[in-house]
């Protein structure tokens, strides 16, 4: 307990002795985290407009003419049942005809005199957010030309196509850019807390000499580490923050999609949580890393 | 206590000791003399593990020094006090924190460490001064609260390397006696000094080097 109480205090010391090196870790680890959080807020909005948009991926299935109802019925359960499908909605004979009259009332009289609906049943399907891939929705169409209580099935296959090819490509760029802007961060907060370590090596030296192992020695550095790297995200949270809030101030008169402030979200609590944990992980890697190469080549 | 058989030890190539083998026993008090660059901060540092031989062995309570293991090597130092010439105290902390800080490593409870931190301040004279910062004190003073750390966990064995080295006459007579009133209770001293009213003060058994030659093995100081 007196071991664990110590830990904390030196912490806290060093953070108050060493003000300037503390404050530059925390800028460093801010600014870091910022252009990272940058990325990630745009990654999470792009893939946020993308989600809604694979939501408007239609699939329309024309049941056979005359299906029973109970039919149908069990048809649309079917077709519910699969995890790609979010909703299955059905338009009668009747509900196609009433749309058509409602889309274009000029043509109504075409239809005049014709007695029952020329137009078939269908089912409308809506795919679920996230888990339109080429392969599913071919799998799925496939499925379905093959029940024998289908007619036929249209869908736009080329746009689908093409909007999961934006799809993968979007990731691996995410990917490679977030792993770069990743190992970036490391790379700078382990030189911070490396050239503040330098300055400390009297101290380290003078607990080694009374006995103090590698991880005594380490543990109050790797607090500190995660004190600096807390309060780096937590900055960069804030920089974050007040910067989406400028945007959406600034850009709220333009039209586009109703304006950006009803496209573009902040990151939800647990993404801004993640922030602040990824800025902790950092000091802690950053402090990590410096420690162990320091004191592998010392007895 | 501490026994060298054949120690050898190179710096880039350099002899720094050479063939060294000695015997040294419980509650005895060493100076090691000799000039500068002779090897007698490699023997300290040897014995203290913060050097591994590259050749022979060195026994330190029977135990190996040269074969300890990295993780070993804290817990070995531990036994040990080392007092340095630069003092090597934490200049922000007080005097009781500074003191107190091996039993700290050790776990101790609060009250034993008060108690212990107090036995020691007292020994070396320091009482008063136990709120005082490291960075205040007087050359003499920080000194003697390094010796207090050193000897807050009742070493077996006390390694001093210049320890008078940055004090001037009279504080190194009084160094010199608080050297040889801890070796009174028992405590293995092995001092390494260039100063001959040290040497004549603590009158202890002279182990004389010269570029990494052990050159002679005197008893007490006539």
């Amino acid at each position: 307990m007196k071991r664990f109480w110590y830990f904390f205090r030196e912490a806290f010391t060093s953070l108050r002795t060493h003000q300037a090196s503390t404050l530059i870790g925390i800028i460093t680890t801010a600014f870091t985290l910022t252009s990272f959080g940058i990325f990630l807020l745009l990654y999470h909005n792009v893939h946020n407009i993308i989600g809604r948009v694979q939501h408007n991926i239609e699939i329309v299935v024309y049941p056979k003419e005359g299906i029973a109802s109970q039919k149908l019925q069990t048809l649309q359960e079917a077709i519910q049942a699969d995890p790609a499908i979010d909703s299955v909605t059905v338009i009668s004979k009747k509900d196609a005809l009433k749309d058509f009259n409602h889309q274009f009332p000029d043509e109504a009289y075409l239809l005049e005199g014709l007695g029952e609906s020329p137009f078939p049943a269908s089912l409308v399907l809506n795919m679920a957010e996230k888990i339109p891939s080429t392969d599913i929705i071919s799998n799925l169409v496939n499925r379905l030309q093959h029940n024998p209580d289908i007619e036929r099935v249209r869908y736009n296959r080329d746009w689908i196509e093409r909007l999961t090819l934006v799809i993968t490509y979007m990731e691996l760029g995410s990917l490679i850019v977030g792993g770069i802007l990743a190992l970036a961060s490391i790379t700078i907060i382990a030189n911070t807390v490396q050239l503040a370590f330098y300055t400390r090596q009297e101290e380290i030296e003078i607990l080694r000499l009374i006995g103090a192992t590698s991880l005594f020695i380490s543990i109050p550095y790797i607090i500190e580490g995660a004190i600096i790297g807390a309060l780096g995200g937590g900055l960069a949270l804030s920089f974050l923050r007040g910067g989406f809030e400028l945007f959406k101030h600034k850009t709220q008169g333009l039209s586009i999609i109703g304006g950006f402030s009803s496209v573009f979200d902040f990151f939800p609590l647990p993404l801004s949580v993640l922030l602040i944990a990824g800025g902790v992980l950092l000091g802690c890697f950053g402090t990590l890393t410096t420690m162990y190469g320091w004191m592998r080549f010392r007895l | 206590m501490i026994q060298l058989f054949h120690v050898t030890k190179y710096y880039d190539g350099c002899l720094a000791l050479s063939d060294i083998s000695l015997r040294i026993d419980k509650g005895e008090c060493v100076l090691l003399t000799g000039p500068s660059g002779a090897g007698k901060t490699t023997l300290l540092k040897l014995i203290f593990g913060f050097e591994s031989p590259d050749d022979g062995q060195i026994l330190v309570q029977n135990r190996n020094i040269a074969r300890l293991r990295r993780g070993d090597v804290p817990y070995h130092r531990r036994t040990m006090g080392f007092v340095l010439q630069d003092f090597k105290l934490l200049p922000h902390r007080t005097v009781f924190e500074n003191v107190g800080l091996p039993l700290i490593i050790r776990g101790l409870s609060f009250f034993e460490s008060r108690r212990k931190v107090t036995e020691a301040l007292r020994a070396v004279g320091m009482e008063h001064k136990q709120t005082t910062v490291a960075s205040v004190l007087s050359a003499g003073e920080q000194q003697r609260a390094c010796i207090a750390r050193s000897i807050v966990i009742s070493p077996i064995i006390l390694l001093a390397d210049e320890p008078t080295g940055n004090l001037d006459p009279q504080l190194t007579t009084e160094i010199a006696d608080l050297f040889k009133a801890i070796n009174a209770r028992g405590t293995t001293i092995m001092m390494a000094t260039h100063n001959q009213q040290v040497v004549e003060r603590l009158n202890g058994r002279i182990l004389h080097l010269e570029c990494g030659h052990l050159l002679s093995d005197q008893g007490a100081y006539a």
